[in-house]
């Protein structure tokens, strides 16, 4: 699908790194101002690498050494921005069809009443940008750029600008694209859920390099990204599936494999799954069950890993899955832990945090 | 003094040829001005500054020196004026046409600085959507910048036009003070005052120099409220 190794400098920042995408949807994740924006601006053609290579299908998009840079309206890019950039002096329906008028009925992968009822926006047709709410408007922005019949979709940030519930009211369409069009997608966001509720496989970003891509879980466990993991609060995220709610106790139970979670209520439906995390700094050790505590889980596991990075010891503790614990190195002299002990690995349930529907 | 509101065959001699220099000027002024200020406000070239300041000089120069210059390069032994004459037989110098082209660089600057603002105010990255939707260039540059810039533009030709009306020095000096062939309103205006007793005809052109730029304004007011309401705003 896409392929691409390339370098971009502009000023004092410089883009650069390799990205392959081959999954239906994948994520860019990082945090804001990282180059993320550029990126998809080379990938459109709106931006000129000064080296490197960008291929779509096979086909030669951009090539430094053999002089190759094709137009923006050459190659079937599409690029949903993070502020719709509707055209303000035509309608609604002119907008849509912007993109689709000027191709031949052949190259025309969607109609436009597919996209109208894709997106919900019939009733919108006759009106004016500036008469729209945010996320109408990144609605029509979305159908606009999909009746142009890309190719690839790249997705950069579109519903940044969005409060949180309008983003929940827009995330359903994004799904439903990627389901019944079946269009490859790159969607950059600096919000883990978002990316999440969409895919599994992600690229990450920081400071204008692509530090690595794959699958989420595998990806943050990378040694260089695992800096990023920890200043997002990343460490720890484990897929589990809700099996009830308890609201006269301010509680809802969750559970993997074949252990079970109680975390803060949440609202999500049962038996969906869905991404939780926790950082390092907020789970403890101990090498017997607590009672009497407020601590609500207390699950126990081996410990895999012991390593000191600087002044601290970063356990990792199997679970069912892989933990990481971040304790001092006091703590671990006093209670004289080693690889392969049994030990309770200590959640505070408030300590846990949704990252939405996966 | 208010005998009568008829004008006479000088007064309206004077308004006709005006307003025929005007629109002429406009029209002349509209497609360059146009170019010149997206030129300016969206590609970077080498010696963009000088043509920057060529194009703006007439704006900061005595009106008298451009005449001058048009003079010495139109005029029937300048080399432009020359060849003009000889390749067309056309004669710049104490005609109509000449009182076109002497307020067409007097009002350029003004058209391509409005067109220029109104080019630069044109949001970047709604070119870069309609370039990723498949439009090329000057598809963008039809749909888009322009459709977009229209406000400004209309006020570029309305400052020309205006401009256009007032101007004198540059006139005078290049196609001088024909009756009849280049004694526009500002013109016959100085002409009447250098006549002892000619206050009456020369109040009476300044009060159509006033309607008239009243009645433009007015039609240029009406004009922009309607490009604002096409544009959606």
């Amino acid at each position: 699908m896409l392929d691409l190794n390339l370098e971009l400098r502009q000023g004092p920042f410089t883009l650069q790194g390799p990205l392959t995408l081959d999954q239906p949807v994948t994520g860019l994740f990082g945090p804001s101002g990282c180059g993320k924006s550029t990126l998809l601006r080379a990938i459109a053609g709106l931006a000129r690498p000064q080296t490197g290579h960008i291929t779509l299908n096979g086909e030669v998009l951009f090539d430094a050494q053999r002089g190759i840079h094709l137009p923006p309206h050459h190659r079937r890019v599409g690029l949903v921005f993070q502020d719709s950039q509707l055209f303000p002096h035509l309608s609604v329906e002119h907008n849509l069809l912007y993109g689709f008028k000027r191709l031949s009925p052949k190259q025309r992968r969607f109609t436009l009443a597919q996209i109208l009822d894709l997106l919900d926006i019939s009733h919108l047709l006759q009106r004016r940008p500036r008469h729209l709410s945010g996320g109408e408007r990144q609605r029509v922005a979305l159908g606009r750029t999909l009746l142009a019949s890309p190719r690839l979709l790249l997705l950069d940030e579109p519903l940044a600008a969005l409060d949180e519930g309008r983003k929940q009211q827009i995330l359903p369409f994004l799904r439903r694209v990627r389901d019944e069009l079946r269009l490859p997608m790159l969607y950059v966001s600096h919000a883990i859920n978002e990316i999440l509720y969409l895919t599994p496989h992600l690229a990450v970003m920081e400071q204008g390099r692509i530090l690595g891509q794959g699958p989420f879980l595998e990806v943050i466990r990378q040694d260089h990204i695992l800096g990023l993991a920890r200043s997002l609060g990343l460490e720890n995220v484990l897929q589990v599936t809700v099996s009830r709610h308890e609201p006269d106790i301010g509680c809802t139970t969750v559970h993997y494999d074949y252990h079970e979670l109680h975390l803060p209520l949440s609202a999500l439906p049962l038996g969906t799954p869905t991404w939780i995390a926790l950082r390092a700094t907020d789970v403890a050790l101990a090498r017997q069950p607590v009672t009497e505590i407020t601590i609500q889980n207390q699950v126990p596991g081996r410990i895999l890993d012991l390593r000191r990075v600087a002044d601290r010891i970063v356990a990792e503790v199997d679970i069912g899955v892989p933990i990481l614990a971040e304790i001092t190195v006091k703590a671990v002299h006093d209670l004289r832990l080693a690889e392969g002990d049994t030990v309770y690995c200590l959640f505070k349930a408030r300590a846990w945090h949704y990252l939405g529907a996966a | 003094m208010w005998s009568s509101l008829q004008l006479t065959p000088e007064e309206l001699s004077a308004l006709g040829l005006s307003l025929k220099v005007g629109l002429w000027c406009t029209a002349l002024v509209a497609g360059p001005g146009i170019l010149l200020g997206w030129l300016l406000a969206r590609v970077q070239f080498t010696g963009k500054a000088i043509v920057d300041g060529l194009i703006h000089l007439p704006l900061v120069l005595p009106p008298v020196v451009p005449g001058y210059l048009l003079l010495l390069l139109l005029g029937k032994q300048g080399p432009l004026g020359h060849w003009l004459y000889d390749m067309w037989g056309i004669t710049l110098v104490f005609t109509w046409q000449g009182a076109v082209v002497a307020s067409a660089v007097m009002a350029l600057p003004l058209m391509v600085r409005a067109v220029r603002l109104a080019v630069s105010l044109v949001e970047p990255r709604l070119e870069d959507a309609a370039r990723t939707l498949g439009a090329g260039p000057l598809r963008v540059w039809l749909t888009i910048t322009l459709p977009l810039a229209a406000p400004g533009i209309l006020t570029g030709l309305v400052l020309a036009f205006a401009r256009s009306l007032g101007e004198f020095g540059a006139t005078v000096t290049f196609v001088g003070n024909v009756a009849g062939e280049t004694r526009t309103l500002p013109l016959a205006i100085y002409t009447y005052t250098q006549i002892p007793g000619a206050d009456g005809p020369a109040l009476r052109l300044v009060i159509i120099s006033i309607l008239l730029a009243l009645a433009a304004l007015w039609l240029s007011e009406l004009g922009s409220r309607r490009v604002e309401r096409l544009l959606g705003k």
